[in-house]
């Protein structure tokens, strides 16, 4: 599947990247395409753009904060989870887009 | 016929102990009986005993009327008036805040869990101290004494009155001996036992209701303490504790060792509790078993907790229930503000932890502060009484930069005599053994009053008649200061430095006086004379002063408040009263430029020489001497030695340059960020260590921060890794954990590592120990993003486990560092 993915926790300074990380090592492992935008401390960092969103089938947004900008998200099928989820069972998430 | 007059208390604090004894001062040798009458309260007091005008609680706005009757009513009534009218305003100055015990205490994580026991109070001297509680009674009167019958009235009175003399005889001689805050005691002491109404109370119960001395005394300890302990003032209350003091000495003169004399015995470490403690009582226990102090009552400016403060005892007050306490080990911890009891074994390792931390960090600033860096800028102490010299020396001073003088003039009828003078300077010097103090004359009137100087009250009294201004009124005053100084002179380096100089013919004058006193003295050699530099016109006639005087020193803080037309007070004006001001930064330039142009030794004492984050500028600025408050003279230092001279040079040249105040706080941010302790530092990895739990584990890291002085508050740090921790575990699988947390408790971004020598329980989301810990400090205001990506980069690494299994495998500190540097920033 093509995938896109937004990751945020709310020091912005660990686990939002080590869910990004966890997230495209599974996807790889699984066979998916996906794309990993972090909400952290520094910004938005490897921003989806319109075309991304647009192109994909699915967004999983790992978070335990409010995510910026979700709107652009509103058309798509959507997976929520807590940040921690990700940690504890990548594959857990990636079940839920059967 | 009596006369009488009515009046207003104007003074905020109301008729306390200052007050009063001016007040018993005008009618000390009156003939006439004067009494003053609190209107609100209906207490009637005898205003020649200071107890008695206390105790009648006058506080401000009560109306009051004063009656003299007697032969010389007139002309005691006149001095009366004037008195109150222009003189009784001035008694007063502000008190500190009374003090209470606090409800609840704040937990550290490793002690949440240790299952101790804490009584709260409040830290009125700070540190940690340790020792088996030791219990000191109150003031007793043996019954059996105070009820035995009495045959011969007139002889009990006669043998009272003997002990009376005999104490205050006691009382002189102490006071002659005494010095600083010991004589300052003493005197109110003595005061207490030459008291009229203390002494009448004595006299009444003897000779009229028949009492025994010792029942007689114990009367007069009950209403005096009683009234005290009635009145709204902390401060009062505190002059209970010197009314048992006087009265258990009286006892002692009167029956002898036996009845009145303290025996305390401490034969291990100890924290003394009590009720409350007496000055003498303090006196008397053995310093070197006394660690620490617990008192349920006793306020800040209690002259115990004076005396506590000036030996180093940690020290709190307003601790409730000691009753309920055992002769058992206990900690007082001055940091967390409470009495720690029923120590378990995790309470134990918890303060074995905070020695360690503390004793590691002050190695640490030791080892730095002896190094000595690029920059030729020497840390200096401020200091306010010759014991405080001692300890400034070994906090690391180099030098007393300034020694305030005033603290000898307050609290007193009259200035202090040369004798006094000149022992408290000699003191002084020898504890400096051969290192300069620079010893200020005396810097009062304006917002400074001494009562005794009856001095007018001025509308703005900053711009007021002060300091040096007065000096040639009050030459008597300023001689007697000179000529114990010169004598002090011989026993060390001694510097005279004069408040407040705003003329060249002010500097003219103060030297002719010292040469005279000079020739007076048959002193061979002239101490060096320098002035403060805190009237701008001072600072604009350095070329003229130069030539005239041998040092200067920039006071800091009424300099920026003069330039800059702003009351440090004012909290709507705090962007004006800034230091970072760039014409306050220009006007030290010429200050410092001019001074060293005519070869003259230039230092600054003020607040803004004790704040971190300026001592990069002033390090550059040229400044020979920077003077600070004691506290804050190791960390100066330590960062001192790290300081690259060049950089801060150019910091200090731009700084002046700058158009606003946004500009000079840029130049010092990129400063502090392009010279920030590395993220990665060897320092911060421990590689073999075992803490029993995660928040031993966390504390750890928090105070490895503190002892590289990456933060002065590890338990903020601990705080903040807390409240991210609480919302979801950090520990993220397969033995590693990861707290942190974003605070400006820390001072740069920071990454500890821990290694476990054995597996640490943990709330880890697979539910196994931990072996490995990465601790990230992340400074909250710092924008800097390197350090950011690096973070982010550990972090999304921390996901590989060839990655977690090399960390695993290396085992010292430098190279777990080598590996992390290359892999993070490589």
């Amino acid at each position: 599947m093509k995938l896109i993915a937004v990751t945020a926790c709310p020091t912005g300074i660990a686990h939002t990247y080590m869910a990004a990380e966890q997230l495209q090592k599974t996807a790889q492992k699984l066979g998916h395409s996906i794309k990993v935008e972090t909400q952290g401390a520094m910004g938005i960092e490897n921003e989806l753009s319109a075309d991304d969103v647009a192109s994909a089938e699915a967004v999983i947004l790992a978070s335990d904060v409010c995510i910026e900008r979700a709107e652009r998200f509103d058309r798509l099928r959507r997976i929520s989870v807590p940040v921690g989820a990700v940690l504890k069972n990548p594959e857990a998430v990636f079940a839920q887009l059967k | 016929m009596a006369l009488e007059k009515s009046f207003t208390c104007t003074l905020p604090n109301g008729i306390h102990a200052r007050p009063a004894s001016a007040l018993e001062e005008v009618v000390r040798d009156a003939v006439s009986e004067v009494i003053v009458l609190n209107e609100r309260t209906q207490r009637a007091a005898n205003v020649k005993s200071v107890l008695s005008l206390v105790a009648a609680d006058i506080r401000h706005f009560d109306p009051c009327l004063i009656t003299v009757n007697g032969p010389d009513e007139r002309k005691v009534m006149a001095a009366l008036a004037d008195f109150i009218d222009n003189q009784f305003p001035l008694c007063d100055q502000p008190l500190a805040p009374e003090v209470t015990g606090r409800g609840d205490v704040h937990l550290p994580p490793c002690l949440a869990h240790a299952q101790v026991v804490t009584y709260p109070g409040t830290t009125v001297v700070s540190g940690i101290a340790q020792g088996r509680i030791v219990r000191v009674g109150g003031f007793r009167v043996p019954l059996g004494l105070a009820e035995s019958a009495v045959s011969d009235p007139t002889d009990e009175w006669r043998k009272l009155v003997t002990a009376l003399e005999r104490l205050h005889a006691i009382y002189e001689e102490r006071v002659r001996q005494a010095s600083g805050i010991e004589a300052a005691l003493l005197k109110v002491h003595r005061a207490i036992a030459w008291d009229v109404e203390f002494r009448n109370q004595l006299e009444d119960a003897v000779t009229r209701r028949h009492r025994s001395a010792a029942g007689a005394i114990a009367d007069a300890e009950a209403r005096f303490s009683r009234e005290l302990a009635e009145s709204g003032s902390a401060l009062l209350r505190d002059r209970a504790l010197d009314i048992q003091d006087v009265c258990r000495e009286l006892l002692q003169q009167r029956y002898g060792d036996d009845v009145g004399a303290q025996t305390i015995t401490l034969t291990d470490d100890s924290i003394v509790i009590a009720e409350s403690l007496t000055p003498g009582q303090f006196l008397a226990l053995p310093r070197a078993f006394l660690k620490g102090l617990v008192l349920a009552h006793g306020g800040a400016t209690s002259h115990t907790v004076i005396l506590a403060r000036s030996f180093n005892v940690p020290t709190l007050v307003g601790v409730q229930n000691l009753a309920t306490l055992h002769a058992e080990e206990a900690i007082l911890d001055g940091d967390l503000g409470a009495l720690v009891t029923q120590l378990s074994p995790a309470a134990h390792r918890f303060y074995k932890m905070e020695h360690a931390r503390l004793a590691q960090r002050r190695e640490r600033l030791q080892n730095l502060s002896t190094k000595s860096g690029g920059v030729p800028l020497e840390i200096a102490a401020n200091i306010s009484s010759a014991e405080e010299a001692g300890p400034a020396f070994a906090a690391g001073a180099g030098g007393v930069g300034l020694f305030r003088t005033e603290m000898l003039f307050f609290d007193r009828p009259a200035p202090p005599a040369e004798d006094e003078q000149f022992e408290i300077y000699r003191r002084a010097l020898l504890a400096a053994s051969g290192k300069t103090v620079v010893i200020r004359t005396l810097d009062v009137g304006g917002d400074k009053p001494l009562f005794y100087l009856n001095l007018p009250i001025e509308p703005n009294p900053f711009l007021g008649y002060r300091a040096i201004r007065i000096y040639p009124e009050f030459e008597s005053i300023f001689v007697t200061q000179i000529r114990a100084l010169l004598r002090a002179s011989a026993f060390g380096r001694l510097k005279i430095m004069v408040p407040m100089l705003a003329t060249v013919e002010e500097a003219e004058w103060v030297k002719t006086i010292i040469d005279r006193e000079l020739a007076h003295c048959g002193i061979p050699q002239r101490p060096p004379i320098g002035a403060m530099i805190e009237v701008p016109a001072a600072a604009f006639s350095m070329d003229y002063l130069c030539p005239a005087l041998d040092f200067f020193s920039i006071g800091s803080n009424d300099l920026l408040q003069y330039v800059m037309a702003a009351d440090r007070g004012g909290q709507r004006l705090a962007s004006l009263y800034d230091p970072l001001q760039p014409a306050f930064l220009r006007l030290l330039k010429h200050i410092i430029d001019s001074a060293r142009r005519h070869q003259r030794e230039i230092s600054l004492c003020g607040e803004m020489g004790g704040q971190l984050r300026l001592l990069p500028l002033l390090a550059g600025s040229g400044l020979n001497i920077n003077s600070v408050a004691i506290p804050a003279i190791p960390a100066l230092k330590a960062e001192l030695a790290c300081l690259p001279l060049a950089d801060c040079r150019q910091l200090w040249e731009s700084a002046a340059a700058c158009a606003t105040r946004k500009q000079v706080g840029d130049a010092l941010d990129q400063f502090a960020d392009r010279h920030a302790a590395p993220l990665l530092d060897p320092d911060l990895i421990i590689p073999n260590t075992d803490p029993a739990t995660k928040e031993e584990a966390i504390k750890l890291a928090a105070d490895k921060l503190f002892v590289m002085g990456r933060t002065e508050n590890p338990r903020a740090v601990e705080d903040a890794i807390w409240e991210r921790e609480c919302g979801h575990s950090t520990g993220f699988g397969n033995g590693f954990a990861i707290p942190h947390c974003k605070t400006n408790a820390i001072r740069s971004h920071s990454l500890v590592a821990l290694k476990f020598s054995k597996p640490v329980p943990w709330d880890s989301i697979d539910g196994q120990p931990v072996r490995v810990m990465f601790l990230l400090a992340v400074r909250e205001s710092d924008s800097a993003i390197n350090h950011l990506k690096t973070l982010a980069k550990l972090a999304r690494l921390l996901m590989d486990e060839t990655f977690r299994s090399r960390i695993e495998a290396e085992d010292g500190a430098q190279s777990l560092s080598c590996f992390l540097h290359q892999a993070l920033l490589e």
